[in-house]
């Protein structure tokens, strides 16, 4: 990884005098006796990589299963912090987490921490997108998708079937889910499937909207960890070729075959990647910053080109009048009217809760952080996630 | 689907029509069809500016809610939704169905009118909540439009799931027969708002109505008692039993478990058809999912089965 701009904590596997549990033999014996991995399944699990997107519901499960698996390094990447509202289903956060506002990843790391110390843990505190997705991805064997909304899952398909790692699609809403093995090479891309930019989900159901229960939550990371498990065990064989979708309430499991790669995808079809990579960067070079309407949880979320100063920004915030929730990832100010919070990153991220209305986000962030127009450019594209 | 297809249903529909009582102020007589036992109210009016159309909707309005009946206005959208009126109407030629849902949400009530079977099929498979059938009699408020007379009734009552209304000259001296025919709602411009006494011109159509679905519930409940005892019908029955003179393309496709007729010819027309284009799904054809972009050349062929589901996004 090289420097990134944006918080990262990493957690190095413990070694010599520190091994204690993890070097004990029995720890993973009934993995290991389980006949398709075995032992030298569990080697290929401890030399393995995975990047886990989103540690959310599905997200913090899906790290959970890697970690006590014995995977040998488990990359988080999550742009949220923990909020009380995820403790219903969100295994890996308590109420410590929420009260503090920590930032999901590293609320998550240092649980996982605690559950498996053999493991090399990261957690970054980012907005996968275009601009990032590349570095994350970079070295894993696997990418698992604890995303919530289709745009950012477009994002990892297309970075995923450039470079060749099979993207594990999760999704649940209310008690539904879907999962699927996405996988260059033998299966068609997400955006194939369910198309890209002509498609929109303003009018779907969110868990913001529809709600979400945590069995059918877990159920989807199942499905999702055991993919997981088969592809870095060496059981690529046994990978399943299907999309499920289930219902856990009304109790209904369907399984549809998966197409394979479309040749004239620029992603999914046959060798295009070198060409694939430059048209993103050129997508890339857009907006300065984008004010992205998180659905159906009445934020904005307001991205600048530049970085904060938090330091300052703390005292500024201060003498304006707001209330601070402050931890060393980001800083929480409400503000002393109109009852809407600005959630402040140091990588120039700002949440804007208690609105979704893009132009009152930004005209909000220009009022309490703006000071000088370079750090919120007038010209910014809003964009729907 | 919207909820309140199962909670929509009537007996008699008035729509005004200023021209049938002049001098009379249409407020006065739409009082009296409610007094008399009008279930529906549709404002109607193709001359009126749609200024004075707005007024004359918060009029209705205002008296329907103290009636408690519903009321669809006709064409206008805008208006429909300004004044909060319970749903629209729109003939063929009006803004399609789909937009028109998308505008006015899934709980406000949808009619079309419909003038063949195919035409029926259609807005029921896009999700209209009833359908106007005919017009059944020549009539003045649609000069010009050939009348399709009661054979087409008769196939609506067959074929045609969603409630719908026989509509187009219907008078007391011809409502039974439209009510042999298998009509069990009936519409009435002239014969009701032009009538002297509407309120007594609606108690006796709904009288009428009222005897002769009495007298059919009876006949039903007979029927099914004797239909239980011998075989059941099964779904291939039904796609058997599908007008043999036809010379529409009707397929008989399972639908997310359901059978349904189409007239779609693609997985795209069936999309549109339903009102989902631009929603994001994942769309299964006899168990294999098809590309997004394959929908508009991938056709439906009698019996194919196709899931249609919502993408489901949360995490």
């Amino acid at each position: 990884m090289r420097k990134a701009a944006y918080p990262v904590e990493i957690f190095e596997p413990a070694s010599g005098p520190d091994l204690g549990l993890f070097d004990d033999p029995t720890r993973y014996s009934r993995q290991i006796r389980f006949g398709p991995i075995g032992t030298a399944g569990q080697n290929q699990l401890r030399s393995a990589s995975v990047l886990v997107v989103g540690t959310g519901a599905l997200g913090a499960s899906l790290a959970q299963h890697m970690t006590r698996a014995g995977v040998g390094t488990v990359r988080l990447a999550d742009r949220d912090f923990v909020e009380p509202s995820n403790l219903q289903r969100q295994m890996l956060f308590d109420e410590d987490d929420a009260r503090d506002a920590m930032p999901k990843a590293i609320a998550a790391a240092r649980k996982l921490r605690r559950i498996n110390g053999g493991v090399r843990i990261e957690a970054h505190v980012v907005d996968v997108g275009v601009r990032t997705v590349g570095a994350l991805i970079d070295g894993v064997d696997l990418v698992l998708d604890g995303t919530d909304n289709a745009a950012a899952r477009l994002v990892l398909s297309d970075a995923c079937f450039r470079a060749g790692i099979p993207l594990l699609y999760g999704g649940v809403t209310a008690s539904e889910g879907m999962s699927a093995a996405l996988i260059p090479g033998r299966t068609a891309c997400l955006r194939c499937l369910i198309g890209g930019d002509e498609a929109s989900d303003e009018a779907a159901d969110t868990c913001d909207t529809a709600g979400v229960i945590s069995p059918a939550v877990e159920f989807v990371a199942s499905l999702q960890a055991a993919e997981a498990l088969k592809w870095l065990c060496g059981s690529r064989e046994a990978m399943r070729r299907t999309w499920v979708s289930a219902d856990v309430w009304t109790f209904r499991v369907r399984e549809s075959k998966l197409p394979a790669g479309r040749s004239a995808c620029r992603y999914c079809g046959a060798r295009q990647e070198a060409q694939g990579a430059a048209s993103a960067a050129q997508e890339d070079g857009g907006a300065m910053f984008t004010a992205a309407v998180l659905c159906g949880r009445d934020s904005v979320q307001v991205s600048s080109a530049v970085p904060f100063a938090m330091e300052q920004l703390r005292t500024d915030l201060e003498r304006l009048g707001c209330t601070l929730t402050v931890n060393p990832y980001l800083m929480r100010a409400m503000l002393p009217e109109g009852g809407q919070s600005l959630v402040l990153f140091a990588d120039g991220r700002v949440m804007v809760q208690g609105t979704s209305d893009p132009a009152e986000a930004v005209e909000l962030c220009r009022r309490y952080i703006g000071g000088t127009d370079e750090k919120l450019p007038q010209d910014g594209a809003v964009l729907t996630t | 689907m919207a909820e309140h297809n199962n909670k929509f249903d009537f007996q008699l529909y008035v729509i005004t029509g200023a021209n049938y009582h002049p001098g009379r102020p249409l407020a006065d007589v739409i009082e009296q069809t409610l007094i008399g036992g009008a279930d529906v109210i549709q404002l109607r009016d193709k001359f009126s500016s749609e200024q004075e159309i707005l007024e004359q909707a918060r009029v209705l309005r205002e008296l329907t809610r103290r009636y408690g009946v519903p009321l669809i206005i006709n064409d206008y959208i805008d208006i429909a939704i300004m004044v909060d009126a319970d749903g629209v109407h729109l003939g063929q030629e009006d803004l399609n169905l789909a937009v028109a849902r998308r505008r006015l949400g899934p709980d406000r009530i949808i009619g079309i009118s419909t003038h063949s079977l195919e035409q029926a099929l259609a807005a029921q498979a896009g999700g209209a909540d009833y359908i106007g059938v005919g017009p059944v009699y020549p009539t003045g408020t649609k000069p010009g439009r050939t009348a399709v007379t009661t054979s087409y009734v008769r196939e609506a009552a067959d074929h045609v799931k969603i409630p719908f209304v026989a509509i187009g000259g219907i008078t007391l001296d011809n409502i039974d027969t439209v009510l042999e025919a298998g009509a069990t709602r009936v519409c009435a411009v002239s014969a009701v708002v032009g009538a002297d006494d509407p309120a007594a011109a609606c108690r006796a159509f709904k009288a009428r109505i009222a005897a002769h679905n009495g007298a059919a519930a009876k006949e039903k409940a007979k029927a099914e008692a004797e239909a239980e005892a011998g075989a059941a019908v099964t779904a291939h029955d039904l796609l058997e039993a599908q007008p043999a003179e036809s010379d529409l393309a009707y397929l008989g496709v399972k639908i997310n478990g359901k059978e349904q007729w189409t007239t779609a010819g693609t997985i795209e027309e069936l999309i549109w058809q339903h009102s989902l284009e631009g929603r994001r799904l994942v769309v299964e054809l006899d168990g294999e999912i098809v590309e997004r972009d394959a929908w508009g050349r991938t056709s439906l062929r009698e019996g194919s089965e196709v899931e249609l589901v919502h993408f489901v996004g949360g995490g």
